[in-house]
């Protein structure tokens, strides 16, 4: 059962609306007869659709729905806009404004019926896939903690899926996803460098193996100077480890290069990783400005890698238009982690770090 | 339970002058084409009524509960259904034996292209200038800005104006 919000000034149709949603389509409905006060409804309870009318008094349903859209709360909940003007040019602009859906007056109630459970399955499947797949993890401001949340999440991912996982650094700065899991980076991702586009069997050569069941590919443990690992190079290792792995994650590098380029193409999921602090949200909301073309695959994660918070939740999600996927809190054990070689996911899994970085999965 | 809006009050699109007016008819009693066509009054009555300018016609620009338009100044109609696009008279069978023409009419910011219903020999004079119907019915119409080509109103039936008409040709060769 899903919570559907309908906003229409016409009370006949509101109320035919509720009945079929309700009655037939078992579904929770949740009516306004105006357009503020469908915003209002929406923002302190959001719902899991919502269905605006056009043409209302005062607030006009293309505002509803931009409104909807700016605000992280609302942002992402799927929107119907129905309308008596059914021409061409009304569709657009329903499509302009944000709508997921378009219908033209008179409804007919079951195809009405039909696209809102249509969209309600394309939302779940959605988020279903929310931290897995090929999930890249992100941020560039460093220092952030992308490589300790990679490790985590990797370690968690091999743990439920029985080994099938792999851990992808890609830092040509002497990356530390090696030195997180006590693994010597040999052999790593260097040697592809020399050979230029690799097949399955030599990217599976480069694999390292952790006692946890992970598979790591490791970047050189001195940094790469010139030119990293090309475009297609990343595009071929990471689709053959795709294939390989139920699940991959990518610790990708802080600066737009070829590689993390390659990676944010056919990655499934990009966690964007920020701190609470002031610069860390300026470089965010800059990255999801110039990667716009993947904004559908963003997903904020907050890492408090120190202890105390710094910028509220709220203030967060509002200037990144988007609400936060999960937060990571700072957890004093991942310092003697990291110097064991021993990542929390794996060793202390009642850590708040590694109950967190369980969420994050668990969303799935 | 009621499976689709009543009817009973049409949501139409009319024209007149650089305006998009949307809104509702009573077609209860009659039907839109037959109000269009009434000679003893001047005016059409609409409720919840919706302006946009042609040049922005998804824009909004101002509403109303009640409004009402002066017929001669109406250039088109754009009905989704046919059948609403049609006179009572027509709809039962006085076209038997009808065929359809694609034509080409030219109004004040638009063209329009669609099929008119004819029951004998095309006479482009004589639809424009013989009998008491102001509007004249264009089938399965496309009516596309004069000024910005991307800017397209389709129906079943487009009532045309035949007072505002610039050009009228039929497309294809008899």
């Amino acid at each position: 059962m899903a919570k559907i919000l309908v906003i229409d000034d016409n009370a006949d149709l509101l109320e035919t609306i509720r009945q079929i949603l309700a009655l037939r389509g078992a579904h929770q409905v949740v009516v306004s007869a105006e357009g503020a006060d469908g915003l209002a409804k929406a923002t302190a309870d959001p719902p899991d659709l919502a269905i605006v009318d056009v043409m209302m008094p005062g607030v006009s349903g293309y505002e509803v729905c931009r409104q909807l859209r700016a605000n992280p709360r609302t942002a992402s909940v799927p929107i119907i806009i129905f309308t008596a003007r059914g021409q061409p040019v009304d569709r657009q602009a329903a499509m302009d404004v944000g709508a997921d859906d378009y219908m033209a007056k008179p409804v007919p109630m079951k195809e009405l019926l039909e696209r809102v459970n249509h969209l309600l399955a394309k939302r779940a499947a959605e988020t279903a896939h929310v931290l897995a797949g090929m999930v890249v993890l992100l941020s560039l401001r460093g220092g952030v903690g992308v490589t300790t949340l990679a490790v985590n999440l990797a370690a968690t991912l091999a743990r439920a899926r029985d080994g099938t996982a792999c851990l992808v650094d890609l830092c040509p700065s002497s990356g530390h996803v090696a030195l997180h899991l006590g693994l010597r980076p040999e052999p790593n991702w260097s040697d592809v460098v020399k050979i230029g586009v690799p097949d399955a069997e030599f990217v599976e050569a480069l694999l390292l193996q952790h006692a946890s069941g992970l598979r790591v590919l490791a970047s050189p443990i001195f940094p790469v100077v010139g030119q990293g690992l090309e475009r297609t190079v990343v595009e071929a290792m990471l689709r053959v480890l795709r294939q390989r792995f139920a699940a991959v994650v990518v610790d990708a590098p802080s600066v737009l290069d070829e590689a993390t380029m390659a990676a944010l193409g056919v990655a499934t999921v990009v966690g964007l990783v920020v701190t609470p602090e002031a610069p860390a949200i300026q470089t965010a909301v800059g990255t999801l400005r110039v990667l716009e073309q993947w904004s559908d695959k963003f997903r904020i994660i907050l890492n408090q890698i120190t202890p105390g918070a710094k910028l509220p939740t709220e203030v967060i999600e509002r200037t990144l238009k988007r609400l936060l996927l999960g937060t990571i809190p700072f957890d004093p054990a991942q310092a003697r982690a990291l110097a064991h070689g021993a990542p929390l996911a794996l060793h202390s899994p009642t850590s708040p770090l590694a109950q967190a970085v369980r969420g994050l999965v668990q969303e799935t | 339970m009621q499976e689709q809006l009543s009817t009973a009050r049409l949501i139409v699109d009319f024209f007149v002058h650089c305006y998009r007016i949307s809104g509702r008819l009573d077609v209860r009693k009659r039907k839109l084409a037959d109000q269009l066509n009434d000679r003893t009054t001047a005016f059409l009555q609409l409720e919840d009524v919706y302006v946009s300018n042609i040049e922005h016609p998804a824009h909004i620009t101002a509403s109303h509960p009640a409004s009402v338009l002066r017929k001669q100044n109406v250039t088109a109609v754009v009905v989704a259904r046919q059948d609403d696009g049609l006179a009572r008279e027509h709809t039962y069978g006085s076209y038997l034996g009808a065929y359809l023409r694609k034509v080409f009419i030219t109004i004040p910011f638009f063209e329009i292209q669609g099929d008119l219903r004819l029951s004998g020999r095309l006479d482009l004079r004589a639809v424009l200038a013989t009998g008491t119907d102001r509007f004249v019915p264009i089938l399965d119409g496309r009516m596309t800005s004069s000024a910005h080509s991307d800017i397209v109103f389709t129906g079943g039936a487009i009532l045309v104006n035949r007072d505002h008409v610039g050009a009228f040709w039929a497309v294809e060769e008899e």
